[in-house]
């Protein structure tokens, strides 16, 4: 039996937690994250509700914690491969992809990116701005380094001649690293629906229709417009917005019948970030049932509706319609409380997309032998008595791999701490 | 909102004592609820009111504020138990202390703002500067 | 007093936009280096981020800076992370001192941009001239009991006790009323499994008695608290019989209790066939419904989301209905109750609908609503209440609906459909009122005894509502259940097994260290009184030989015995005269 050591895998929010939480009482942890940098979604927004706490100050010392730990040691840029064993001893395998910089010699100071000929869409950015192919998914990145995105590297070396720090390593190959752990939690998040399966709303057809984590990152300082929000289509400020919640939630056409439990917040939360940024512009919610409950919301909603006039339209709007010249797009809804059908035209349009599980969930979930519940989402061994608990013992779930039961960022934190008690007990025990 | 200063309008110039538990948190709450208030109080936190000393107060008005605002915990809430009655006590003594050198007593103000009370807090600072406006400037300024 | 001179370093955030939007950080950065000792300044668009931080620490070596500021957000969130920086730079951090530019400026100057960056340049130098006066300091470490207390033996507090307890920790389970459950022992049926709450409370209880590490005690309370983290003594109080334990951290799981609304509210304790959620829960329970009913009305939020007047558009309404509406607007506005949403009562009312439906499926359930909140998966829930014919009604939420009773059992429900803008009659056999949870009386009792803030809705406060919500602003102290609000089982559950999480790693780790804020008895000036003696809480000082001493471990910097002393000979480490007097001149003028 080794050290107690334990494998988290997804470093958002939740997996921080349950690390930190970890790491302080003794035990080593590896967190796993497949992209270049930990941080998940929480990095991408703007503004968390209803503090209106700026998202990445918040999260920021954390993620610098994780990487200051001597208990944490991070491997982004990675995946799980393959597990084995029983709790107390699982061997794993985890795939080291190439970023073709060394991270112990990279400062970060993207010199190399300044030089690099090829741009692409950034993911992170929602695929509105673009990056280089070398690059750094955010300016407040853990680890603070680069990574090549070989698929679009044109292969030029000019990242290398230009490295000063001598970081670049273009031979580097993949690796494979096995580890043996005791406990194994999931934290790997969500994605957003796929909009475009809605056509009547014209997402990836009209410019000016954007989903809410595009809008979070124009709202967002560090995002493709400094934080200016501007339409898509010709940089102008919107004067006429629409929120959309419940796009592709609580609809049996796509099997997502379950509530996502934050869109109703947040896009209160991003209304009332409009109306400050810009007073006078017409901000309109378009909602079924608006669910603002948890710790405060209710009174956010109130001030959001008298002291910000923020516009709530109980309708599930029919279609958008965009006007070719202006690109105005004009919304086709029943207005069920006023019992009237209307049109009315914005400038920008917000959808608030059903979270649904990562694409990936399910094959994670085959190689942890756990089951997934009819979503797709990690199911709990009980949701009543043991809800962080995988259908695996010793390995656990927290944050939105486990579906809409985490309301929001609260709940996930919470749920994060939870695996960690869990894990602790089990370790304990073994 | 209009920036540029009248010649002729008082701008005050006033201090907050907050307690580190209760009312710097309540102050900090004013600000992630985005209430607005007057740029006129600059806030010094102390771990608890029981820490003020009387020279601190009347050291601040020698030296020119125009008013004094001192925030703690509720009676019975005191993180360290009697710091706030005992701030209290001195606040009565103070007060007469004030009035004593012709500084009039109104300017000084004891007010109790818990962790979660950040509009009381931003009401506080807009009425007390309101308040200490129409009193003018701290007398001593004038000596 | 340090010999050398200081040499301070100036760090100002622009924090994305929330400062850099308002402040005009570079005229600060610009001002900063004018003003005495401050050697070195620059600004950072996020200082708290990884490149900030590289910034501080390689200024502090390039620069030989003894002191550095940063002026950003509250110190009450980044103070620890700056503080570490420091001491990997090799700066005791002491010699770290923090200006409240964003929380205590610009987020609530947000239009008043010239104001607000001279007050930020004010804040600066007030900082600067606190700063020259700092001195390193040595923190005590504190040892950490390896026990733990409980209080609260519902589902929480259990779940909370057991997760301790397999953690390898000992703990006391304290419950006032003679039996462990809490509200779930009045609970009949759990969402949305429809299970039967002994179903999850039994194990629970089974689990607890049998785990030789958890001591429960019931008819028992918390009378008195006293000590800090990691040594709490806390007295415990059965009947008259006192009996006192040491702990090391404590979980506060002490529940909420269901609103009962006034006497007269929708005619609740005028007509018998009114009831609570948790009334009917009972009744059907114990099959006192004998009879069928042929309609059951639920009203939803009784005395929630009231407080603030929501905008009714009246546009579409018939124009003879508005002036009677108005005037029904009007007196609901004066309606007592707690303006929060209390989350689970949608669920809750699902549940005794679908139960009323499975027992009497020939019943017309309907259930008033403003907003549908069922969330999550539950969803699936009230599409099953819909396919049971329930029906679900959107009212006029202003106006209150009128309750008329025609004789025992016949009852008349009046409302607005929202939807139609027209007036309903109900005739039913059982008014069914929702009402939220809301913070027990006592907790007030208990959140003074444990100085632990509460919120402005009435539950106990969690130290960040986003980002430590099982934490309070006591060291040690935790909150699990719906002591902090309202929750379901499952996120109570939860929430109890993060507490247990943070009480866990506090114990595991068996020491912490401590701040150093402690008093220090300059014993040339010393008289002797023994005033600081006689008000200390801690019990802190002692006279020995005529002058007065501090005991380190029990003092709590709250820094009452240096203001009382009357001849000033106690000084407040890191909050001395000095210190606090420069702090006061600097906030007056530029003169320093």
């Amino acid at each position: 039996m080794t050290e107690k050591a334990v494998l988290v895998v997804g470093g958002g929010i939740s997996g921080i937690q349950a690390s930190l939480d970890l790491a302080s009482r003794g035990y080593k942890v590896y967190i796993v994250e497949k992209s270049p940098s930990i941080g998940g979604r929480m990095a991408q927004l703007d503004k968390t509700f209803p503090t209106m706490d700026c998202s990445m100050c918040i999260l920021a010392p954390k993620m610098i914690d994780c990487s200051h730990h001597h208990n944490v040691k991070l491997l982004t840029y990675s995946e799980l491969k393959s597990v084995k064993g029983a709790p107390g001893n699982f061997a794993v395998t985890i795939l080291r992809k190439p970023r073709y910089v060394d991270e112990t010699k990279c400062t970060g100071c993207g010199n190399c990116a300044d030089h690099c000929p090829v741009e692409v869409p950034n993911e992170f950015d929602e695929n509105l701005g673009m990056r280089k192919a070398i690059y750094m998914p955010f300016p407040q990145a853990v680890p603070r380094a680069m990574t090549i995105d070989k698929a679009n590297c044109i292969d030029c070396g000019l990242c290398q001649k230009m490295c000063q720090a001598g970081a670049v390593d273009l031979k580097q190959e993949p690796q494979e690293t096995e580890l043996n752990v005791g406990a194994i939690v999931v934290s790997v998040g969500f994605d957003l629906f796929d909009s475009s399966q809605i056509p009547t709303y014209g997402y990836g057809r009209h410019k000016n229709v954007v989903t809410a984590l595009e809008l979070e990152r124009l709202l967002c300082a560090s995002g493709p417009t400094g934080g200016h929000l501007i339409r898509p289509s010709d940089g102008k400020i919107p004067r006429k917005i629409a929120f959309i919640q419940c796009v592709g939630s609580r609809d049996r056409r796509f099997g997502t019948t379950y509530c996502s439990s934050i869109c109703c917040k947040y896009s209160v939360k991003d209304a009332v970030l409009i109306k400050e940024h810009e007073p006078n512009t017409m901000v309109s919610i378009f909602y079924i049932d608006l669910r603002a409950f948890g710790k405060g919301f209710q009174e956010f909603v109130n001030r959001a509706k008298s002291e910000y006039g923020v516009r709530f339209v109980r309708s599930s709007p029919g279609e958008i319609m965009e006007n070719p010249a202006t690109r105005n797009l004009s919304i086709w809804y029943e207005d069920t409380v006023a019992g009237r059908i209307e049109n009315q035209e914005f400038d920008l349009v917000v959808l608030c997309p059903a979270l649904v599980p990562r694409s990936d969930a399910k094959e994670l979930a085959k190689v942890l032998g756990a089951e997934v519940d009819e979503y797709g989402f990690f199911k709990a061994a009980n949701i009543l008595t043991s809800p962080v608990d995988t259908t695996v013992p010793g390995i656990f779930v927290c944050g939105y791999a486990l579906g809409p039961k985490t309301g929001d960022i609260p709940d996930s934190i919470m749920q994060g701490s939870a695996t960690a008690a869990r894990v602790a007990e089990t370790l304990e025990r073994v | 909102m209009q920036e540029a200063k009248l010649e002729t309008e008082f701008d005050p110039t006033i201090l907050a004592f907050c307690c580190n538990w209760c009312s710097y948190a309540g102050a900090d709450l004013a600000g992630t609820s985005r209430f607005e208030y007057p740029t006129n109080v600059k806030v010094i936190r102390v771990m608890c009111s029981g820490r003020l000393d009387p020279t601190f107060v009347l050291s601040a008005f020698r030296w020119g504020a125009d008013g004094v605002l001192i925030t703690g915990c509720h009676p019975g809430d005191c993180h360290y138990v009697q710091g706030n009655y005992m701030m209290e006590r001195r606040f009565g003594f103070l007060k007469e202390a004030l009035g004593h050198l012709g500084i009039e007593p109104e300017r000084l103000r004891l007010e109790w703002v818990s962790a979660g009370e950040g509009e009381k807090f931003a009401a506080l600072v807009r009425d007390a500067t309101q308040k200490i406006k129409l009193l003018g400037p701290n007398p001593l300024k004038k000596v | 007093m340090e010999e050398e001179e200081p040499r301070i370093g100036v760090f100002i955030c622009h924090c994305g936009v929330n400062i850099g939007g308002v402040v005009n950080v570079p005229e600060v950065v610009k001002y900063a280096r004018t003003l005495p000792n401050v050697t070195y300044a620059e600004d950072n668009i996020y200082t708290c981020s990884e490149a900030g931080l590289t910034s501080i620490k390689n200024a502090v070596k390039e620069h030989k800076l003894n002191r550095v500021i940063v002026a950003s957000c509250t110190p009450r969130t980044h103070e620890p992370l700056f503080r570490s920086a420091c001491r990997e730079a090799g700066l005791n951090h002491y010699l770290f001192e923090m200006a409240n530019i964003r929380e205590q400026c610009s987020w609530v100057h947000a239009h008043q941009h010239e104001r607000a960056t001279e007050k930020a340049k004010g804040l600066v130098r007030m900082s600067t001239a606190r700063a020259a006066w700092l001195e390193p300091q040595d923190e005590p470490e504190l040892e950490i009991k390896d026990t733990a207390l409980v209080i609260g033996g519902g589902i929480s507090g259990m779940t909370s006790a057991l997760s301790i307890a397999n953690q390898g920790f000992k703990v006391y389970l304290v419950e006032k009323e003679p039996e462990l459950g809490g509200n779930l022992r009045r609970l009949h049926k759990l969402y949305p499994t429809m299970q039967d709450t002994s179903e999850i409370l039994d194990p629970a209880i089974k689990a607890v008695n049998a785990n030789d590490k958890i001591e429960t005690l019931t008819s028992t309370t918390v009378s008195d608290v006293t000590g800090y983290v990691g040594n709490f003594k806390v007295t415990l109080a059965k009947g008259t019989e006192k009996r006192d334990v040491d702990v090391g951290t404590i979980i506060v799981a002490c529940g909420a209790v269901n609103y009962t609304p006034p006497k007269g509210l929708h005619q609740y304790g005028v007509f018998p066939h009114v009831v609570t959620q948790l009334e009917m829960d009972e009744l059907l329970r114990n099959g006192k419904i004998e009879k069928p009913p042929e309609r059951v009305v639920m009203i939803q939020c009784v005395g929630a989301r009231k407080g603030e007047i929501r905008a009714v558009d009246l546009a579409g309404f018939p124009k003879s209905d508005t002036a009677r509406l108005l005037s029904k607007i009007l007196k609901a506005k004066k309606e007592e109750g707690w303006p929060y949403c209390s989350k689970i009562c949608c669920m809750n009312a699902i549940k005794n609908a679908i139960l009323v439906k499975d027992k009497f499926p020939e019943t017309d359930v309907i259930i008033l609503y403003g907003d549908v909140r069922v969330y999550k998966e539950y969803e699936d829930f009230y599409s099953r209440a819909r396919e049971c014919q329930v029906k679900f009604i959107k009212h006029i939420e202003e106006v209150t609906p009128e309750i008329t009773q025609e004789s025992e059992g016949k009852l008349t429900v009046t409302a607005y459909d929202a939807l139609s803008g027209q007036e309903i009659s109900l005739p039913c056999d059982w008014v069914v009122l929702s009402t939220p949870m809301i913070p027990h009386k006592e907790e007030v009792i208990l959140a003074r005894m444990l100085k632990i803030p509460i919120s402005s809705d009435g539950f106990l406060m969690e130290a960040h509502v986003k980002l430590r919500p099982v934490d309070t602003q006591m060291d040690g102290i935790f909150l699990a259940g719906v002591a902090s609000g309202p929750k379901d089982v499952p996120e109570s559950i939860v929430s109890a097994k993060a507490a247990a999480a943070r009480a866990g790693t506090l114990m595991a780790n068996k020491k912490m260290r401590t701040e150093a804020l402690t008093s220090v008895v300059d014993e040339e000036e010393c008289f002797g009184c023994g005033l600081c003696e006689e008000i200390c809480t801690y019990g802190a000082h002692y006279l020995e030989n005529g002058k007065s001493h501090t005991i380190a471990a029990l003092c709590r910097g709250c820094g009452a015995c240096a203001a009382e002393c009357p001849r000033r000979a106690i000084a407040m480490q890191h909050f001395t005269d000095d210190q606090v007097l420069a702090q006061i001149k600097a906030g007056l003028t530029e003169e320093l």
